[in-house]
C-alpha cells in the first residue's frame, strides 16, 4: 500500500512541477492571441503524449525482462534525478537564477507581440510545442516510477491528476502560477527521483536492499544531507574578482 | 524539421546536463554492476560505496560548475 502510495506522490509531485511551465505557454499564448488555437496545440499535445505513455508503458511492463529494465530504467532516473538536483543546489546557493514563472510568462508574451502579423497557427504551434515537450518530462516520470514499480495506473493517475490540478488552478487564476514553490518542488521531486533510481538500478544489478521498499527513506535522507553539503560548500566558495 | 530537432534535443537534455557527469555517474552505476553480477561482493558494501559515490559526485559536480559560473571569461582571440 505503502509502495503505491509512493509511487502516486512522486508521479504527482513531477508532472505538477512540469504542468506549471506547460500552463504558463498556454496562458501567454491564451491571454494574447485568443484561446481557440492555443486550446487545440494543448489537446493534440496532450492526445500524442497519451499515445506514448500508452505505447511505451505497455512496451515496457510487458516485453522486457524486469531485472534489465530496473537497472535501465534506474539508471535513467538516477541521471534525470541528479540532473534536477544539480540545478536546484545551483539555484539555492544563489548561483543560478531561480526559475519565475511571470519572467516566463512576460518573455513568452513579448515573443508573440512581434509575431502578431503572422497567422493564427503561430499560437496553435508554440501552446503545442511547449505542452508537447514540457509533457515528456512528465511522461517520462510516469513510466519510469510507475512502469519499473509495477504500479503504472497509479503513476498514470499521479500524473493525470497533477495536470488537473494545475491546469483547474490556471483557469481559476487565469494568470501565471507564480506562487507554487517550483524551485523548492523540483529540489523535492530531485531527490525523491535519485532515490527511486538509485534503488531500482541497484536491484537490477542483482542487490537487494534491506528492508526492501523503506531503503528509499534512507536514500532520501542521504541525497537530502549530500545536497545540502554541496550548497553549503558553494556557497562558501572563493569567488574569483 | 526544427520541432523534430527540439524534441530530441529536449528528450537528450532530460537525461544529460554536463557529458561529463554522465559518463561519471554511468561508469558509478556500471561498477556497481560489475561488483555485484560479476565480482559477488557482498551487495550491502557495494550498495554503501554506490550511494556514496553518488552523493559525491553530486558535490563535486556542483562545485566545479559553480567555479566555472564565477571564474572571470578570458576575451576570445576575435573579441581582442
Amino acid at each position: 500500500m505503502y509502495q503505491q502510495l509512493f509511487t502516486f506522490g512522486a508521479a504527482f509531485l513531477g508532472s505538477a512541477v512540469e504542468s506549471t511551465e506547460a500552463l504558463t505557454i498556454v496562458l501567454a499564448v491564451g491571454l494574447t492571441r485568443g484561446w481557440r488555437s492555443p486550446l487545440y496545440g494543448t489537446v493534440a499535445a496532450l492526445v500524442a503524449l497519451a499515445v506514448l505513455v500508452v505505447l511505451f508503458g505497455q512496451l515496457i511492463v510487458e516485453r522486457v525482462p524486469e531485472s534489465i529494465l530496473k537497472l535501465v530504467i534506474g539508471t535513467l532516473l538516477l541521471l534525470f534525478g541528479l540532473r534536477w538536483l544539480h540545478k536546484a543546489v545551483l539555484r539555492s546557493a544563489g548561483v543560478v537564477a531561480m526559475h519565475d514563472e511571470d519572467h516566463a510568462y512576460q518573455q513568452t508574451v513579448s515573443e508573440l507581440q512581434s509575431a502578431t502579423a503572422r497567422h493564427d497557427w503561430v499560437g496553435f504551434v508554440i501552446a503545442f510545442k511547449g505542452v508537447f515537450l514540457e509533457g515528456l518530462e512528465v511522461v517520462f516520470i510516469v513510466v519510469a516510477v510507475g512502469g519499473t514499480s509495477r504500479f503504472l495506473p497509479y503513476a498514470v493517475a499521479g500524473g493525470l491528476l497533477a495536470m488537473a490540478a494545475v491546469a483547474a488552478a490556471g483557469l481559476v487564476v487565469r494568470k501565471p502560477l507564480a506562487r507554487v514553490p517550483e524551485n523548492t518542488l523540483k529540489y523535492a521531486v530531485g531527490i525523491v527521483l535519485t532515490a527511486i533510481g538509485t534503488f531500482w538500478a541497484a536491484e537490477g544489478m542483482g542487490a537487494r536492499w534491506p528492508l526492501d521498499f523503506v531503503s528509499i527513506f534512507f536514500l532520501v535522507v542521504a541525497y537530502l544531507v549530500a545536497s545540502q553539503l554541496a550548497v553549503m560548500l558553494v556557497r562558501r566558495r572563493p569567488v574569483l574578482a | 524539421m526544427n520541432f523534430l530537432r527540439s524534441a530530441a534535443r529536449e528528450v537528450i537534455g532530460l537525461f544529460v546536463s554536463d557529458w561529463v557527469q554522465t559518463v561519471v555517474i554511468l561508469a558509478i552505476v556500471a561498477a556497481g554492476w560489475l561488483a555485484i553480477s560479476v565480482l559477488h561482493i557482498t551487495p550491502l558494501a557495494v550498495l554503501i560505496a554506490l550511494v556514496l559515490v553518488l552523493a559525491a559526485q553530486h558535490i563535486w559536480f556542483a562545485l566545479a560548475e559553480a567555479r566555472r559560473t564565477s571564474r572571470p571569461r578570458s576575451p576570445s582571440p576575435s573579441q581582442s
